[in-house]
């Protein structure tokens, strides 16, 4: 397995990833979604244990079957094979009864489970899924709900028979005589020691080939994703090499796996030998002193024989089980964590931003803000700028509240930040980032993540104003296009756009807009530019700006340099005062006066 | 000098059934040792029940001692047979059906990375990796299904042979009966295929949302959508559950007639075989022979109709794989270069989407910039000048020879079209940027892109690893890097689209000085509209509405041209 087992019911292991569930956690978790339906439950015990039990009557018939033909007694044939008949019926009545009483408790549940884990994914603090990164949130609701469905679906149902089945046919060979079961255990030691084997290998063989595998998509991805720069730089030959690599590498861990495998299914067969050769000899000795029938021993011979499919299943199933197991815990981890608690409603009255002193360390040691101090009133529209890393965005996901100032004070409105609930928040102040998504589906739907009991009108409102109508109604069905991963790909500009349009529907009165148009080439950024700038006149904005016309559009620039405030003050007045930003500025628009700027010919000239 | 510069791996043309012959006969040798082996297992399966009515009928009836041990000797004698043939079966088979994925795989990674690319529509990588993966595999599996289904006619055959010795009606009823089984259960199943389809497709929805959810989550934050988007994920979620709930149902039903029916046969069966050994007709070791053969058959039955869906489902996954690898080519040519030049750049009446009859030469040298009002407009420069599309009309001529004519690894050895999206590989950062020179010295190229302040923000400074793209690095730093790995690779011309769209403008100012140093005495073309960049070039030419309009220095231009100021400094 992957992760370490341990005490980490806690919120934050150590290495960073997402919680995950003790063994204890998760059994009560999953007892607590099992306690509506414990009826339910107590029914499917009650028909698998009565399922199997009448399929043990089939070698006993059989060996009614035997017995009267010994005696060549014709007539002596006709009940057994009416009781066959009514075996089998019994048995699919049962097999209909157990599968779907399975069905409709277990189902339920993982249905729960997984929306469970999804609402708290969505709710966790944002730091706690960088620190782990999204791929394990999305591992854990593809690849572990999928392994837990699976458990459910398959091996719960045929796991659950098997089990019932050994303990049936154990009962039925003591029944037939009890010296018959006696020697049916000597299977039992070469069983338990096959398992032994393989359970303390299994788990990093089967590890390896996950990780193998994993590592062949990453690389086919990486190849793949990467093939318009592939082929610039001609690095073809080297990145079929690296697949190739890859690729037999993954192969080789599945030959090893496999070869793993069929060894233990050799041992298997070993203990199936020793206990037929047993119950054979066994059956000899019997019908020589005549304490059994042949047509017995025939019967103690097939149940043991009808022994080997559901022994052998338990056992191969065991390390699914085990699997599904830690998928479990996984899931339960996740589902576990507290959603954030609705306070008493602070409302924002008005939209103003205070920061004092405010620090912020991403970890220890790592300080981005050493203490900021900056006060927005309610309708100005600031430009944040400075060079990368001097703590720009971190100083927006703190005003968003992503995340708490570690200390000093964040004021929204004139009071502190943690009063507000998070409903209030998102109401109240709204981010666009650097980042870029479309969420997949009919771009309607993605517009009423924003605000679902919008009307059509409503959403169309909110396109025109962020600049989009246009193109929207252009695309192949409008508003109802299906947009995003698997659907019509749209630009970085329109993808902002939307994100703009999406703002102007939670209507909240501070919007804060982080590099919002770093991906969208010069001429969509200036196309997104002067769209915000409109549709957002009269709420409080906070711009994250790397382009300098945007900083000398807002009402008031501050300069921002390694994590502390060193300017503030309007384009006009910085510009003149030749800081920090009138080096900026200059070095943005270099020759946008022909007589100061550096020539061509000189290029030396233009260092800062 | 026409010489044909790569061996046309994909000249032939690709269908679904040359896919499954292609897998097929590159295994030959593993498929043929599984099928041996696999068909070995079945014959010893089948023998098991067999020495066990014989010894029943020949050592525990009798209570003759020493034919006991010779049948119990039998008896693990075939197991013996089995483990091994089972063993040695399923490993070769495994290798049939992995080899032949894999030589799938890198087919399609190879037309995949095709110097010439793909024409048509642009597939997404996920899509790639699933058929290399999935689907590659799928087709291998008809390795598998094949061996699996040889043996079943071996089990089978075995069975037959066994039985008829006995009695030719009771050998008729097993198999007919088991026959009859197998259709009826299949008949009964198929419909349920459709409808477990449909069940894994809502399921398969509800977590494709989830991950897109998630994948967003950070915009998700940005305005708030966490209520609607899990409301909208539950609605997702019980839509699968019901689907799921109502299938179960069905789905149990069929695997329950299927144990009715097997318990039917096995009671005719037995109520036949019985009657002839009550007669004295066959022994009772040929009652117990039969009965047990009657449970033994469907295995090997169910193997060989496997066979048929398998089939299905390979050929489905190779039509796939197929159209992938007969997609045609985006760009033609097979000529080698004359000679290297000095990497002269000339269109000569060059149109390509609303680009109309352009006109442009790049002198051997030169540092130019070109300033396009649309960004499609200069996007399709670049795909041509990148040879992943050729023009409409026009020529683009390296010093004198048609690009389209040449080989297109042969154009991108002398001009090479910096991706303004790159991607950055898995490795260190200075793997990346020896990437296409394995030998550079990264001094120069490090600093002239403005990663010399790499070291303090990255631990290990160029020899931090880059995982998955480079996530780990911000917008800027991934630029940056990108821009070196360009620069490193020194070609004579080369091409350069908004290189600088993620740093501040310091450091923008930085750069470009940098580059332009560099690159000094070979040709450079910056494809952008940062007045920080263009005022570094020798001559900027101005594409608007299809056409050259002007072209000048960049003060010059900001002096005489509002249009050129409003694209460039608005």
């Amino acid at each position: 397995m992957r992760r370490r087992p341990g005490p980490s019911a806690g919120p934050e292991p150590e290495d960073g990833l997402l919680p995950k569930a003790g063994a204890g956690e998760t059994w009560r978790y999953a007892l607590r979604l099992l306690r509506p339906r414990w009826y339910l439950a107590v029914l499917t015990v009650l028909a698998l244990a009565v399922g199997a039990a009448v399929q043990l009557v089939t070698p006993r018939a059989l060996g009614w079957v035997i017995d009267a033909a010994i005696e060549g007694d014709r007539g002596a044939i006709v009940w057994p094979v009416q009781v066959l008949v009514l075996v089998a019926v019994a048995t699919g009545v049962f097999q209909v009864l157990t599968r779907t009483l399975i069905a409709f408790v277990a189902e339920p549940v993982l249905a729960t489970l997984r929306e469970e884990v999804v609402e708290r994914a969505l709710h966790l603090p944002s730091g706690a899924v960088e620190r782990s990164g999204a791929g394990d949130l999305v591992a854990r609701i593809s690849g572990d709900v999928e392994v837990v469905t699976t458990a459910i679906r398959n091996i719960v149902p045929t796991l659950a028979m098997s089990v019932f089945l050994v303990w049936m046919t154990a009962v039925g060979l003591a029944v037939i005589d009890w010296r018959f079961a006696a020697v049916a255990l000597l299977a039992v030691p070469t069983d338990l020691y096959a398992l032994r084997w393989y359970l303390r290998r299994s788990g990093p063989v089967f590890a390896a080939q996950r990780v193998a595998e994993g590592a062949r998509a990453q690389q086919l991805l990486d190849s793949v994703g990467g093939a318009d720069t592939v082929r610039a730089f001609r690095l073809g030959p080297d990145h079929l090499r690296l697949m190739a690599g890859r690729s037999e590498e993954a192969m080789d861990c599945s030959f090893r796996a496999m070869r793993f495998r069929t060894r233990f299914w050799g041992r298997m067969h070993l203990s199936e030998a020793i206990g037929v050769a047993a119950v054979l000899v066994a059956g000899f000795y019997l019908v020589r002193d005549g304490s059994v029938t042949v047509g017995a021993a025939t019967a103690a011979a097939f149940y043991f024989s009808r022994l080997f499919e559901p022994v052998n299943m338990v056992l191969m199933m065991i390390d699914m089980v085990q699997e599904a197991g830690a998928a479990l815990s996984r899931l339960v981890g996740v589902a576990g964590v507290p959603l954030p608690e609705q306070r008493e409603e602070t409302v924002l009255t008005e939209p103003s931003i205070d920061l004092r002193d405010v620090r912020f360390a991403y970890g220890a040691g790592h300080e981005v803000l050493h203490g900021v101090d900056l006060a927005v009133p309610a309708g100005e529209r600031l430009a944040v700028v400075g060079a990368s890393g001097a703590g720009k965005t971190t100083l927006a996901k703190l005003v968003a509240g992503l995340h708490p100032p570690a200390s000093g004070e964040l004021r929204l409105g004139g009071q502190p930040v943690d009063r507000f609930g998070p409903d209030e928040l998102r109401r109240s102040v709204g981010l666009i980032t650097q980042e870029v998504h479309v969420f997949a589906g009919p771009l309607i739907e993605d517009l009423r993540l924003a605000r679902p009991e919008a009307t059509e009108a409503d959403l169309e409102g909110a396109l025109e104003r962020a600049g989009a109508l246009e193109w929207v109604t252009a695309l192949p069905s409008g508003i109802r296009t299906v947009v995003g991963k698997g659907g019509h790909r749209l630009t970085p500009t329109q993808a902002q756009e939307l994100a703009l349009a999406r703002i102007l529907l939670v209507d909240a009165p501070i919007v804060i807009l982080d590099e919002a148009t770093a991906e969208a080439g010069s001429a969509g950024a200036r196309r997104l530019e002067l769209a915000a700038q409109r549709a957002l006149s009269g709420r409080t904005v906070l711009l994250v700006a790397h382009r300098l016309t945007q900083a000398a559009a807002a009402d008031r620039v501050v300069v921002l340099d390694r994590g502390r405030v060193v300017e503030s003050g309007s384009h006009d007045a910085l510009v003149t005062a030749g800081g920090h930003y009138a080096r900026m500025w200059s070095a943005w628009s270099s020759n946008g006066d022909p007589t100061k700027g550096p020539a061509s010919s000189a290029p030396s000239s233009a260092s800062a | 000098m026409n010489a044909a510069v790569a061996p046309d791996s994909t000249g032939q043309t690709h269908t679904a059934a040359s896919i499954l012959r292609r897998a097929r006969r590159g295994q030959l040798r593993h498929l043929g040792a599984s099928s041996f082996f696999l068909s070995c297992h079945q014959v010893a399966e089948a023998l098991v029940p067999v020495t066990i009515g014989l010894a029943v009928d020949r050592a525990v009836a009798t209570g003759d001692g020493p034919s006991m041990l010779w049948w119990l000797a039998a008896l693990l004698g075939l197991f013996v047979v089995l483990t091994c043939a089972m063993r040695w079966g399923f490993r070769a088979n495994l290798r049939a059906t992995q080899g032949a994925g894999h030589d799938l795989r890198m087919l399609l990674a190879e037309r995949v990375l095709d110097p010439r690319g793909a024409a048509g529509a642009e597939r997404m990588p996920g899509e790639l990796v699933s058929l290399a993966t999935g689907d590659a595999l799928k087709v291998g599996m008809l390795n598998y299904a094949t061996a699996m289904a040889i043996s079943g006619f071996a089990g089978v055959g075995v069975a037959v042979v066994a039985l008829v010795r006995f009695s030719l009606p009771l050998t008729a009823l097993v198999t007919a009966g088991s026959v009859l089984l197998l259709v009826i259960t299949h008949v009964l199943g198929r419909p349920l295929e459709h409808r477990s389809a449909a069940e894994r497709a809502k399921m398969a929805a509800a977590t494709g949302l989830a991950a897109d959810l998630i994948a967003g989550l950070r915009v998700l934050k940005g305005f708030g959508g966490e209520r609607p988007a899990v409301a909208r994920y539950r609605s997702a979620s019980r839509e699968a559950l019901g689907a799921t709930l109502r299938s179960a149902a069905a789905e149990s039903t069929v695997r329950a007639v299927a144990v009715v029916l097997a318990g039917g046969l096995l009671a005719a069966v037995t109520l036949v075989a019985g009657r002839l050994a009550a007669g004295g007709s066959i022994s009772i070791g040929a009652l117990i022979t039969a009965v047990g053969l009657a449970q033994f058959l469907v295995d090997p039955l169910n193997r060989i109709t496997g066979f048929g869906s398998q089939r299905a489902q390979s050929l489905a996954s190779a039509g796939r794989i197929a159209a992938i690898l007969d997609a045609p080519h985006a760009v033609g040519g097979t000529r080698q270069a004359t000679a290297a030049g000095p990497g002269r750049l000339r269109f000569e009446g060059f149109s390509a989407g609303t680009i109309r009859g352009l006109d442009l030469e790049v002198a051997a040298g030169e540092f130019v910039g070109i300033v396009a009002s649309d960004p499609k407009e200069a996007a399709a420069l670049l795909a041509v000048l990148a040879r992943d599309a050729d023009p409409e009309t026009g020529t683009v001529l390296l010093d004198g020879e048609s690009v389209a004519q040449l080989y297109p690894d042969e154009t991108r050895s002398v001009v090479l079209v910096a991706p303004h999206d790159a991607e950055l590989f898995e490795g260190t950062v200075a793997d990346n940027i020896r990437s296409a020179a394995p030998g550079a010295e990264l001094g120069p190229v490090v600093a002239a892109a403005g990663l010399d302040d790499l070291e303090e923000v990255l631990s290990e400074g160029l020899r931090t690893r880059l995982l998955h793209g480079g996530v780990s690095l911000s917008g800027g730093q991934r630029q940056r890097v990108a821009l070196a790995r360009a620069l490193a690779a020194d070609v004579p011309v080369l091409v350069l689209h908004e290189p600088t769209t993620a740093v501040d403008s310091l450091t923008e100012l930085k750069i470009t000085q940098g580059v332009r140093q560099l690159r000094d005495g070979a040709s450079t073309v910056c494809v952008t509209s940062s007045p920080a960049v263009l005022s570094f070039c020798d001559r900027v030419v101005v594409l608007d509405g299809g056409v050259i309009t002007t072209e000048g220095t960049h003060e010059e231009l900001v002096g005489s041209h509002p249009r050129y100021r409003e694209l460039v400094l608005a």
